[in-house]
């Protein structure tokens, strides 16, 4: 790396990353700050330091149902969205199959959709074709929208992994399943365990489709704070929020854990 | 006792034919190494025995059963990759047992006897318990080697199983892999593109050239007496002169195309054009002046190995290379005068069809 | 069982997931789009386009897309090389700094800046004392709001995009052009910006695509009076009632995605590829 930077420049690119850096947190220190807010109304730096929005929250109906909700979806999104992102990506790794390129683009292209488009088609099909909407719409809709991150990290992984593996395991006696098993499964672990976390959050997360595939009675806790937000937010939309933040700083950890935060420069 | 039979063996790949019918014989026991450069179809060879290529055309037959539509699994072999391919989420340990498992060879307690001799004669009983990410080249490759021979199996193996070592590690390897042979008796297949490594090793080189068997014979018989232009070239890097042979017998002589002439006596000689294929470290390089018998020539470039030194000269507008001892020295520029040992030049057709 | 059969195994629970539940949406999207009560019609489109309203929608969102994207390149490219140059502990941290923001929920952010932007919030107040500006003086519900909200939210993407080119790069150009005589900063501008231009290209179609659609943060931010596309879209849907005008709005929007999203596989599959 070349050292002979000007001083100034060096000085000013310092500057430059912490007021980057205050642009990108600036609203997550005060959604926190604003949930530790004694008052009843909206302020930052909050007035006084008090827990009591978090007390409410947890005593409040209509925030423990969403969360259960979204809950329950993001657990079946996780798992459906693994299993079957996980042998696509395996299906497509191996390139046996005809226009496996055509393939992988196609199970990448729920990544660049805008939601908002198959939010509506979704909700246009499933009224029209299947009633009302359930937890049943929003876990086929959230998997498909998750889908190409696992098959994402999966093929990631999968291509780092020595391409004889297979080919090893089967002069060495191993059957189809054998291999897939035990020695396909495990080289995809890292990466499968890192799109599951993906798909855990961004399910948890998901505004738009949910919106959209709402009823009464059916709200994710994303939903559930936007209609606080658009009618009549108190702190306690503050502490939901900060729940949420809390949860997403643990996945992050966890990710970073199994497959090492650095590779998100290289993707 | 043939334990590998290969006949007729033709490979396409979409349009392109890479195999152009291969027969070969492989004896139980013999150490067979395919030679070729990149690219001559050896590695492809080498997966259709072990059933990872299907074939085109040609049969593959495996201590006297037809294996040719039998998945490598169904087969009774072990092969090395250049890669190792070692499964990176199993120990060492487990990595050498995959195969007894998967073959379902012996009772828990025999596997794990075997794996334990298997670690001990690659020297590697320390590391059982490691991943194989923590190993070094050298110990991945032992490994593999361990994980190869576990299984005891008919046929074993290697595809260019030391091209990612360093030279000495190199050496080391192809000593283990001599006494491992000796030792274990077992049929083995070595593919390399390093001329060294078969001459070294093997029991019988079969010289492969786009697609087809160039040449095959042992080691000492396929270096002295190459059969072909490519023969002579790849192996131990023989110069290609063509020449005028005149004369029989005692008197035979080659007149080269600046006119001079080089006897032949006691050479196989018929006359008529032929190439004479001499290798660099058959000729010898004297002073100018008049030698009988010898070839005028000029030194180009002498590059410096440490025990000898490779010349670059110029005989009849041709560049000749010649590999010398350091006792008596030439630069550039240099008048020399070549002498040639006629019972070691070789002397193939002129054109080869 | 073929190889080959064994990979069709694995692959089609995805692929009818995604023929059923993925492409079947779409696909009814664009039907109603031209759905009339008489069969094939494209009244929707052209009252989409006839009204100088829905004209102003899609110009707004045109508009404040390319202000997002440009804004978002700005600051994208050089917070970018930053982090491709600092040691490995430093750039963990600032990897950080770009994935937490990525991760949290739209509707998290966003309302951070309602708070932030509001009439009592902390930029408003920092204006008002600078004496920039009045005394009743919001950013809530204006368009320097959603340009200030999106570009948080969509920064991220930008920044991952370009760094991924960057740390590619052979750090050997840099020095070699230093070597020839160029300055730091000529050296970024002749050497470095090239080579980075299909990152920033791809990053940018992307924010731009991401921008043009997107709808929580305009719909919080810019309130009900300044609409973009999709937050006309979800009202169609939530309010009027009115899908097959909303599905033509939607297929504006496609079409407009499609067309940029053409170029922007073919950069960054160049470069997987």
């Amino acid at each position: 790396m070349v050292r002979a930077i000007p001083r100034w420049l060096k000085i000013s690119a310092v500057g430059f990353v912490i007021l980057t850096g205050i642009l990108l947190l600036a609203p997550l220190i005060v959604v926190v700050g604003v949930s530790l807010s004694q008052s009843q109304f909206i302020a930052f730096p909050p007035a006084g330091l008090s827990l009591r929005w978090y007390r409410e929250v947890l005593s409040s109906d209509a925030y423990l149902s969403s969360a259960w909700i979204s809950l329950q979806v993001a657990v079946l999104v996780t798992l459906s969205a693994s299993l079957i992102g996980a042998m696509a990506a395996i299906g497509i790794h191996r390139r046996k199959l005809p226009g496996s390129g055509f393939l992988s683009i196609f199970f990448l292209s729920p990544l660049v959709l805008p939601t908002i488009i198959y939010a509506i088609g979704m909700l246009m099909v499933w009224s029209a074709l299947v009633g009302p909407v359930s937890v049943l719409t929003l876990w086929i809709g959230h998997t498909v929208i998750t889908l190409p991150y696992v098959v994402r990290t999966t093929l990631a992984v999968l291509s780092e992994s020595d391409p004889f593996l297979e080919e090893a395991a089967q002069t060495m006696g191993a059957n189809r399943v054998q291999r897939l098993l035990l020695v396909v499964l495990p080289q995809c672990l890292p990466g499968l365990a890192a799109g599951a976390f993906f798909a855990f959050n961004i399910s948890f997360d998901e505004a738009v489709l949910s919106l959209f595939l709402r009823r009464p009675g059916l709200t994710t806790l994303p939903v559930q704070i936007y209609g606080q937000l658009e009618f009549s937010p108190d702190p306690s939309v503050a502490a939901v929020s900060t729940i949420m933040i809390g949860l997403t700083v643990c996945l992050i950890f966890v990710i970073d854990r199994i497959l090492g935060l650095q590779r998100f420069s290289s993707t | 006792m043939v334990d590998v039979l290969l006949k007729d063996i033709r490979k396409s790949f979409g349009s392109m034919e890479v195999l152009h019918g291969i027969s070969i014989e492989i004896a139980r026991g013999e150490f067979v190494s395919l030679l070729g450069p990149s690219g001559c179809g050896k590695t492809t060879l080498l997966r259709i025995i072990a059933g990872l290529e299907g074939v085109s055309q040609g049969s593959v037959e495996i201590a006297g059963q037809d294996v040719t539509r039998l998945p490598p699994e169904k087969r009774d072999i072990a092969m090395m990759f250049q890669s190792y391919a070692l499964l990176p989420h199993l120990s060492v340990a487990e990595n050498v047992r995959f195969p007894l498992r998967m073959r379902g060879i012996g009772s828990r307690e025999e596997q794990a006897e075997r794996v334990r001799a298997a670690l001990e004669t690659v020297h590697l009983s320390a590391f059982a318990e490691r991943r194989p990410r923590q190993l070094s080249g050298g110990q991945q490759q032992r490994v593999a080697l361990a994980r190869a021979i576990v299984s005891n199996p008919k046929v074993l193996l290697l595809d260019e199983p030391l091209s990612n070592l360093d030279a000495r590690l190199r050496e080391d390897m192809q000593v283990e892999l001599i006494e491992m042979h000796k030792r274990l008796g077992l049929t083995t297949v070595f593919v390399t593109h390093d001329q060294e490594e078969a001459l070294s090793l093997s029991d019988r080189i079969v010289l492969i050239q786009k697609g087809r068997v160039e040449q095959e014979g042992t080691p000492s018989d396929i270096y002295a007496r190459p059969a072909t232009h490519f023969a002579s070239t790849f192996l131990g890097t023989a110069n290609l002169v063509a020449a005028e042979i005149e004369g029989h017998g005692e008197n035979a002589a080659a007149r080269l195309a600046d006119g001079q002439v080089l006897p032949l006596a006691g050479a196989d000689a018929q006359p008529g054009p032929a190439m004479l294929a001499i290798r660099q470290e058959d000729v010898t390089l004297l002073a100018a002046g008049s030698v009988e018998g010898a070839l005028r020539a000029r030194v180009r470039t002498r590059v410096y190995l440490g025990a000898r030194s490779r010349y670059v000269v110029e005989l009849s507008d041709k560049e000749l290379r010649v590999l010398a001892p350091n006792d008596s020295v030439f630069e550039g520029g240099e008048d020399v005068m070549l002498k040639i040992d006629p019972a070691r030049i070789r002397i193939l057709p002129a054109k080869e069809t | 069982m073929s190889d080959r059969t064994e990979n069709l195994v694995l692959v089609l629970p995805g692929l009818l997931l995604l023929a059923l539940a993925f492409l079947v949406p779409i696909g009814q999207m664009l039907v109603l789009s031209v759905e009339g009560e008489n069969g094939f019609t494209l009244a929707h489109f052209s009252r989409f386009l006839t009204d100088s309203y829905y004209l102003g929608v899609l110009w707004r969102t045109i508009r404040l897309s390319i202000v997002i994207t440009a804004i978002c390149a700005a600051i994208g490219f050089p917070f970018a090389y930053i982090m491709a140059h600092v040691g490995p502990r430093i750039r963990l941290w600032l990897v950080l700094l770009v994935i937490l923001p990525l991760m949290t929920s739209v509707v998290v952010r966003t309302f951070g800046w309602m708070v932030l932007l509001g009439r009592s919030g902390l930029v408003p107040d920092i204006l008002r004392d600078l004496g920039l500006a009045g005394r009743n003086f919001s950013l809530m519900h204006t368009e320097a709001a959603i340009v200030i909200g999106m570009v948080q939210v969509l920064l991220p993407f930008m920044t991952l995009s370009i760094l991924g080119i960057l740390t590619r790069l052979d750090p050997r150009l840099e020095e070699a052009a230093r070597t020839m005589g160029c300055s730091f900063l000529k050296t970024i501008r002749t050497v470095v910006l090239p080579l980075a231009l299909p990152g920033i290209v791809a990053g940018s179609l992307l924010v731009f695509t991401l921008s043009a659609s997107s709808f929580v943060t305009p719909n919080l931010l810019g309130g009900s009076r300044i609409q973009m596309l999709a937050t006309s879209i979800y009202r169609q849907v939530t309010q009027t009632l009115d899908w097959p005008f909303a599905a033509a709005q939607a297929t504006i929007l496609f079409v407009g995605v499609l067309l940029i999203l053409i170029p922007y596989a073919r950069l960054t599959g160049a470069r997987n590829g």
